[in-house]
């Protein structure tokens, strides 16, 4: 058997004491958590144990003892072993340190079923390296691996030495470092709290939930006058927490603040003109609506008086809070700028000529397609009317834009006040603004795809005809089918005009969908910046930068000291998420804006001239 | 006798594989090519009668002729489309008659078209013809004449080879189409507008009305019909002579290869047909031949 020790770091110089801790069940190996000084009396000792299982749940009880020997303090040994009675446990630790010798010595005594004890020496001398700076000078055989594979190895490690010393008890202490155990979260995350008791997870899980669990363990610090001292990490900044516990209660106002405020924007939604179905049809796809929508869900998620159960929730709260914080940060930059130099008005002088511009080249490319474009032949007669009929709502929307210059610069003005809810408003609304700006050209793209459209659809059904087949809808496939001569002669009519008039059309569909398509590829880029924002893991990315232990996958364990008949000692190193894993675990789930199409399927559909929307077709929720 | 060697054991051989035999599995004895047969079921063909049958397509060719021949008059004007309209008009009244009178009174079965109904779809033709010939007029205008002309060539040869001739009563769909779109093709380099309409009804009343009335000459009066076969075959060769003479002489050898030379050919060959069946199986060979497309 091989019994493994996770000892704490802080622990090594510890004066000598007992052990507290707990076994890992199912498991073989015990996690000391913290070390008690002498002196102490013993009931005082089991009742703060109590006390402390009863506020953590976690299974705690006196491992054994520690005894790092200062001068004058020899001969202990007896009263360390006595001290086993005192503390009944079905094994008792005994950990000892000898002056001015990093090897520890470890005794093992079991009690058999009369309750005597049976020693079990195991003499276990081990190099150990002083303090934090795990083996930095010493040798050093780096195992990077995951946790299973590594006990594999140790297991196999241990058959090795099991044959030399059969009979012995080996003993493999492993070195980790209490904070940043206590700290991590480690990755798979287990979703509902099941009993640690009863649940058979791996034995690294256990040991890190226990860890983590008994915080109540260490708010005894060496500064208090109580009964008794302990060793244990120990936080070292009460300053600071003192200010995060004034910024939490700061909280609970704005959060009221902001509920309150919520509720009114949601009776003011709730008004029935908004359900009416022409509005919720545009307000569906304005993409400023959606973004208020969808940071109205956040504020009300943020502001919700439950605290967030659970890591997962926590870390989406947070994200939400920094993505917002800096929504707002980068919508006020932007705001500073627009109205520091008057930049609204130069923005709308810009505006109109732009449009005119524009609409300018759009007719001179429909004189260039009413010609013979590229060399092309098309059908004159249908030319000129396609031409003609695009000209004249040229004309219109040119009149239209006219119409409404006076007020394009007032638009701008109070649109840019809305960047002081964040950036991705006001993208959002530039979004919109160039999607109604651009209204003619997506007009065009309708008509021209519509045409399109007909025609192929037209063309394939009567290309089935002029074969003599016809499409069976019943059994979805083609089937041979003997139509009556009018119906051919109708039929073949039709598909010959089709057929000599559909590269016009084609044409006149393929330069529209050019247009629509640089639209469409300038409201996806803004539509994915928005997208980014809102849903990009800030917090967690930035908690994976500064204190990588904070998320663990895995560990990694060093060895400190393999020598033959010595215990092995580890030291166990958290091994960080990766940070693709990270912005794909705590991303913010969003609607995706954009449709979900392959390039294929994009492709097809542009193909048999079906409508392409930069929005999305479904309201589903990518959560 | 078999591949492996005869044993040669007194134990005479079955034809069974249930059975337990002191012979190769693939063995068989020399009883094997007495079950042999050849071409079975063979129709011996004469000639005279693969020639009848020969004259049809001859008669179809010719009929392509005439239609060309007609547009040929049309496009330079020698034949305005007034009395094309009316000679068609003559001639369609006169196949009507002629169909309804070898039409036989009492039909099993199915129900014979009415009057009506043949009015009725006289009407659409007509109308819709009417109605787009402006249309298919300007409908090439921009695509090159050598494009429509081969456009129209390859059409109607696909009705040539895609035409029913065992049952050419209805038309098929793809032969009727394609004559038709060629005639569109054609129609539309006409001069007017009413020069496409006629040649558009002439068209109909070539490829889609001809047809079934050869068809019901052909069950009713077996005899007419090789001379009608015959007579437009020399009305198809003489008037493309009278357009342009080296085609009429290309039609004449095309005519006289498919009426007398292929059945010819046909009979002589089929002194060489060589079929056998046997008590085997025919392996067929069934490649998967999809991945040779890919």
């Amino acid at each position: 058997m091989v019994l493994k020790i996770f000892f704490p770091q802080c622990c090594n110089r510890a004066d000598s004491g007992l052990l507290v801790g707990r076994w890992l069940s199912g498991h073989d190996s015990a996690v000391v958590l913290a070390v008690i000084h002498y002196p102490f009396i013993p009931g005082q000792v089991k009742q703060y144990i109590q006390q402390i299982q009863a506020r953590s749940g976690v299974e705690l009880s006196v491992l054994g003892s520690w005894s790092l020997p200062k001068e004058g303090q020899e001969g202990m040994e007896s009263f360390l072993r006595d001290l086993s009675t005192i503390f009944p446990q079905k094994r008792w630790l005994q950990i000892n340190r000898e002056l001015g010798k990093t090897g520890f010595n470890c005794q093992v005594l079991s009690r058999d079923q009369n309750g005597r004890v049976i020693p079990r020496e195991i003499k276990k001398k081990a190099d150990k390296i002083d303090g934090e700076a795990g083996g930095d000078g010493e040798k050093k055989t780096k195992k990077e691996e995951e946790e299973k594979e590594k006990e594999e190895e140790k297991e196999k490690e241990e058959e090795k030495e099991k044959q030399d010393e059969d009979e012995e008890e080996k003993v493999i202490f492993v070195h980790y470092e209490q904070r940043k155990v206590m700290l991590s979260q480690l990755h798979p995350i287990e979703n509902g709290l099941s009993d640690p008791t009863t649940d058979p997870s791996s034995e690294l899980r256990q040991m890190f939930r226990s860890v983590a669990l008994s915080q109540p363990l260490y708010f005894l610090d060496r500064y208090d006058d109580g009964p008794l001292k302990s060793t244990h990490w120990q936080s070292e900044g009460r300053e600071a927490s003192i200010i995060v516990e004034l910024l939490k209660h700061s909280t609970l106002p704005l959060c009221v603040l902001i509920r309150w405020l919520l509720s009114i924007w949601t009776w003011i939604c709730d008004i029935r003109v908004f359900s009416l179905s022409p509005l919720r049809f545009l307000s569906s796809k304005l993409s400023t609506c959606v973004q208020l929508s969808y940071r109205t869900e956040h504020m009300r998620t943020l502001s919700s008086q439950k605290p967030a159960a659970g890591h997962t929730e926590f870390m989406r709260k947070a994200n939400m809070v920094v993505s917002v914080l800096l929504d707002v940060a980068l919508g006020m930059l932007l705001m500073w700028w627009l109205y520091k130099d008057n930049h609204i008005s130069m923005l709308a002088n810009t505006v109109v000529p732009a449009a005119d511009h524009v609409a300018k080249e759009l007719e001179e490319l429909l004189q260039w397609l009413m010609g013979a474009p590229a060399g092309l032949k098309m059908n004159r007669a249908l030319d000129q009317v396609l031409g003609r009929f695009f000209l004249y709502h040229i004309h219109l929307w040119i009149s239209y834009i006219h119409l409404m210059s006076p007020f394009i610069e007032g638009i701008l003005w109070y649109g840019g006040l809305s960047a002081c809810f964040g950036l991705t408003f006001a993208l959002s609304l530039l979004s919109d603004m160039v999607a109604l700006l651009t209204f003619h050209i997506y007009c065009f793209y309708v008509y021209g795809a519509r045409l399109y459209c007909l025609k192929i659809y037209g063309l394939s059904s009567l290309w089935r005809l002029f074969r003599g087949k016809k499409w069976n809808v019943l059994r979805q496939r083609v089937d041979s089918c003997s139509y009556d001569l009018d119906q051919l002669f109708i039929g073949t009519l039709l598909f010959t005009v089709l057929l000599f008039l559909l590269p016009t059309t084609a044409l006149y569909y393929l330069v529209f969908t050019l247009l629509r398509l640089v639209v469409v590829l300038f409201q996806g880029v803004l539509h994915l910046s928005v997208d980014f924002i809102n849903s990009f893991p800030l917090f967690a990315v930035a908690l994976r930068i500064t204190r990588s232990y904070r998320l663990a996958e895995g560990v990694k364990f060093k060895v400190l000291c393999e020598e033959p008949g010595t215990a092995l000692h580890l030291l166990m190193e958290i091994n960080p998420l990766k940070s693709s894993a990270v912005v794909q675990l705590y991303r913010t789930p969003t609607y995706s804006c954009y449709p979900k199409d392959s390039w294929a399927a994009l492709a097809k559909k542009l193909f048999v001239g079906e409508l392409i929307y930069p929005w999305r077709h479904k309201t589903t929720k990518t959560d | 006798m078999g591949p492996d060697g005869a044993p040669g054991p007194a134990v005479p051989w079955r034809k069974v594989l249930w059975e337990r035999q002191p012979f190769p599995d693939n063995y068989v004895d020399q009883r094997f090519l007495e079950e042999l047969r050849r071409n079975e079921g063979i129709r011996q063909y004469r000639y005279w009668t693969v020639v009848k049958e020969a004259g049809f397509v001859g008669e179809q060719l010719s009929c392509v002729a005439i239609f060309i021949t007609l547009w040929l008059y049309m496009e330079q004007g020698q034949l305005s489309p007034e009395r094309l309209l009316w000679s068609s008009l003559i001639c369609a009244l006169l196949g009507y008659g002629l169909h309804q009178a070898l039409t036989p009174q009492v039909q099993s079965g199915c129900e014979p078209r009415t009057r009506l109904a043949d009015l009725q779809s006289a009407t659409i033709f007509l109308s819709f013809t009417f109605g787009f010939s402006p249309v298919l007029k300007t409908l090439t205008e921009s695509v090159s004449t050598d494009t429509v002309y081969a456009m129209s060539a390859m059409m109607l040869l696909a009705h040539l080879v895609s035409f029913p001739y065992a049952q050419p009563s209805p038309p098929g769909s793809l032969s009727l189409n394609a004559a038709l779109f060629a005639s569109v093709c054609l129609a539309s380099r006409l001069p007017g507008a009413l020069h496409t309409f006629a040649m558009l009804s002439c068209a109909l009343l070539v490829f889609a009305l001809w047809p079934c009335l050869l068809q019901r000459l052909r069950e009713k009066a077996p005899s007419h019909f090789t001379g009608v076969c015959v007579g437009v075959c020399f009305a198809g060769v003489g008037g493309l002579g009278s357009q342009w003479p080296g085609g009429a002489v290309l039609l004449a050898l095309a005519l006289g290869s498919v009426t007398l030379l292929c059945p010819l050919l046909l009979v002589r060959l089929q002194r060489h047909k060589d079929n056998i069946q046997g008590p085997w199986d025919e392996a067929e060979i069934q490649e998967d031949l999809s991945h040779f497309l890919r």
